[in-house]
């Protein structure tokens, strides 16, 4: 069994989750401003995490079914952020908050060296992404995300990968047809 | 009453993204449902919003303005006087659901309305977070806003 599915598989046997949550098409999780230190496991459904800037929404990441997504900034550092996250579709969420979910890392060495295992993964992800935003060409932009989550493409409308992808959704459109 | 500045600001944040939800769930119904009105003098999902959305047009600008101007720094508490209690009390629904009478300028019935009424409102609350946001850096105690001459009263 994958480990990230058996430390699930362990927060459920153990109900640590604090509650469920069920978000509508378009209904937001977070708003800018808010303290938000919960971790969330998606259940199904998928959400975009964004900054708006002037009237530019600008993609930071996504979450669909079986990862864990969480307002990364407020959730280290208890502070208000500006991220919003919204339901794409229709969203069923288990939460932890940080406390529940933090003592439950510290119960077991196994837990912890999961944790320390995910918290790498998060770190070379974000070194993918610096690498995407910094890459040029719209077309090698595409084709890195394409190869590392083709999942995404199944998951998520044009519109939003567009953005994420940092180009308009006809160009994408474009890049896909060709 | 005294209270946490941080505290009353992320409540304030909170309750805006309550109200952006309920907002999107308008947004699924259709136009029909949402000019359907419960009784004759009664007022549809529209006109409520529409409403609303005449107070944001007065409320936002001026908050932009007064928030802008303001040469204070953040305070601990904010401590809301009298007047804020008692305009704010007399607007909250009582127990027995008050009837409540609007100006004439702020009665949207009549008027035609579509979802543009919807994203109006959305738009607004964007805004709002970013003046909630701003709010945070300046002392609540001393920044007043003018108030909208015409206030709703009891009936």
């Amino acid at each position: 069994m994958n480990p990230i599915l058996n430390f699930i598989a362990q927060i459920d046997k153990q109900h640590l989750w604090d509650k469920k949550l069920e978000l509508n098409r378009k209904e937001y999780l977070k708003v800018k401003g808010s303290i938000d230190t919960n971790l969330y496991f998606v259940v199904s459904g998928s959400l975009r995490i964004y900054v708006l800037e002037e009237f530019d929404e600008n993609i930071i990441r996504f979450g669909y079914k079986d990862n864990f997504i969480a307002a990364l900034d407020s959730f280290i550092s208890e502070k208000p952020s500006d991220l919003y996250i919204q339901a794409i579709k229709k969203t069923q969420l288990k939460v932890n908050k940080k406390a529940s979910f933090m003592a439950f890392i510290d119960s077991s060495t196994e837990n912890t060296k999961i944790w320390q295992m995910m918290l790498g993964d998060l770190i070379y992800q974000q070194m993918e992404r610096e690498r995407d935003i910094l890459t040029s060409s719209p077309l090698e932009r595409y084709k890195r995300v394409l190869a590392r989550s083709p999942q995404l493409f199944q998951e998520i409308p044009n519109k939003y990968i567009a953005s994420y992808l940092r180009m308009t959704p006809e160009t994408l459109s474009r890049l896909k047809k060709s | 009453m005294k209270i946490d500045s941080e505290k009353l600001i992320q409540d304030l944040v909170e309750r805006t993204r309550i109200n952006i939800n309920q907002v999107e769930r308008f947004n699924t119904l259709s136009e029909e449902l949402l000019n359907r009105k419960p009784g004759p003098d009664k007022w549809s999902i529209l006109e409520c919003i529409a409403h609303l959305n005449l107070y944001g047009d007065f409320y936002i600008p001026e908050i932009t303005k007064r928030i802008a101007k303001s040469k204070t720094e953040s305070t601990k508490t904010f401590k809301a006087g009298i007047l804020d209690n008692y305009f704010a009390q007399t607007m909250l629904p009582k127990e027995k659901l008050n009837k409540m009478k609007t100006f004439n300028d702020k009665n949207p019935m009549g008027s035609f309305l579509d979802k543009t009424t919807l994203q109006r409102f959305l738009n607004q609350q964007e805004q709002l977070l970013d003046l909630l946001n701003m709010a945070g850096k300046i002392d609540l105690n001393k920044t007043k806003t003018a108030i909208n001459s015409q206030l709703s009263t009891n009936q």
